[in-house]
């Protein structure tokens, strides 16, 4: 029964790699979960945030912020005009095993690349993640810096290492534009990844009516201190957004595994199964047919 | 009452009720008791007291802001812990 011994090998492996599927998938689960609360809980910062630089500014003061330099005259869309110069910030995750998701945060980032380049603006490129930087080189790009440290627990300080420096070189002009590419969180199942241009500042709207503030020291010095946080901020999101759709990526992905192997088994074991009983049956064919040839 | 909240970029550290909040702004310490006129204000590095409601809490606070609006002070921190 050679056929029958290689489906039980074929069998046992399977079952072995349903085993590996099945506990990534909750290991993906628990981290999700966590991933998501962090998600949930860097919410009211943001929001804070947010509200009172909508409440702070005003078109007057726009001009005096280095941060909220708005790309000059003659540029389209919101892309620096040819000859600016870009930076690109590509988020995605260390290890692989999460389905479509670095290759979608590449394939948005690579669009990104290549229509500030058709825009005639220079690109860098910086890269946090083992799969992002993997490509890259791969494909020979030139890499400004790269980052593998920050895991799967982001903390806000990993978000202003990552863009202190880039919001300097904005400031003095080296740089036109910041966009950062991550995967934004909708829910586990819906984590598309997105471009967002985080630096010039978009001021967010202001949402109800406006009050009067008494300022301290005034309405210029807030937000020479809070534009920096926002930016920071933006990035810090992105991080915890990316960790959280990784985790989402990766269960899914797990799960259909998982779900995968389960079918193969079934069609292995009725296959097996199938081959044991025909033997069976053959062999008692065999023993009646060698009864009746001495009986007879 | 106070409606107090303080907030930083990984999670909100407290939420709840006060009767007075001490702030450490950018010139010099701030207090606010209900009835504030509404007001924002840059913090600098220092001590934040909340008194009154669920004990009396303390935290160390550098830059952000502090905002005022009907009741609910808001503090907003990059650097925040208990102390």
């Amino acid at each position: 029964m050679a056929k029958g011994r290689e489906l039980k090998g074929r069998i046992k492996s399977i079952e072995g790699t349903r085993k590996i599927t099945r506990s990534m998938e909750m290991v993906a689960t628990s981290k999700l979960k966590r991933a998501q609360d962090r998600v949930v809980a860097a919410r009211p910062y943001a929001r804070a945030l947010e509200a009172v630089i909508a409440d702070l500014y005003s078109p007057e003061l726009a001009e005096r912020f280095p941060l909220l330099r708005q790309p000059e005259s003659g540029a389209q869309g919101d892309m620096p005009k040819s000859g600016g110069r870009a930076a690109v910030l590509l988020l995605t995750s260390n290890q692989g095993l999460a389905g479509a998701f670095n290759a979608n945060l590449i394939r948005e980032a690579r669009n990104l690349l290549a229509r500030l380049a058709a825009g005639g603006v220079e690109t860098e490129l910086h890269i946090v993640g083992r799969k992002g930087i993997g490509f890259f080189r791969y494909i020979g790009a030139k890499i400004a810096s790269s980052r593998t440290d920050i895991g799967d627990k982001p903390a806000a300080a990993h978000g202003s290492e990552l863009v202190d420096g880039l919001m300097n070189a904005f400031i003095e002009k080296k740089l036109d534009a910041l966009y950062i590419v991550y995967a934004k969180y909708n829910s586990p199942l819906s984590t598309p990844p997105v471009a967002e241009r985080v630096l010039p500042v978009t001021p967010p709207e202001r949402k109800g009516a406006a009050r009067d503030y008494l300022l301290f020291p005034n309405a210029e010095e807030i937000l020479t201190a809070l534009l920096p946080l926002y930016v920071r901020n933006a990035v810090y999101r992105a991080l915890v957004e990316t960790v959280a759709g990784e985790q989402g990526a990766r269960r899914t992905a797990m799960k259909a595994a998982t779900d995968n192997a389960g079918d193969i088994l079934n069609v292995l074991r009725r296959t097996y199964n199938r081959a044991r009983q025909a033997q069976i049956t053959q062999e008692i064919a065999e023993i009646v047919g060698g009864a009746e040839a001495l009986s007879g | 009452m106070l409606k107090v909240s303080v907030i930083s970029p990984e999670k909100v550290l407290y939420e709840g009720e006060a009767s007075s909040v001490v702030a450490p702004a950018f010139d010099g310490e701030v207090g606010i008791l209900t009835g504030h006129a509404p007001m924002i204000t840059a913090l600098g590095r220092g001590t934040l007291r909340v008194d009154g409601g669920a004990g009396n809490q303390r935290f160390i606070v550098e830059g952000g802001f502090l905002q005022v609006v009907d009741d609910q002070v808001r503090v907003v921190t990059e650097q925040a812990k208990a102390g």
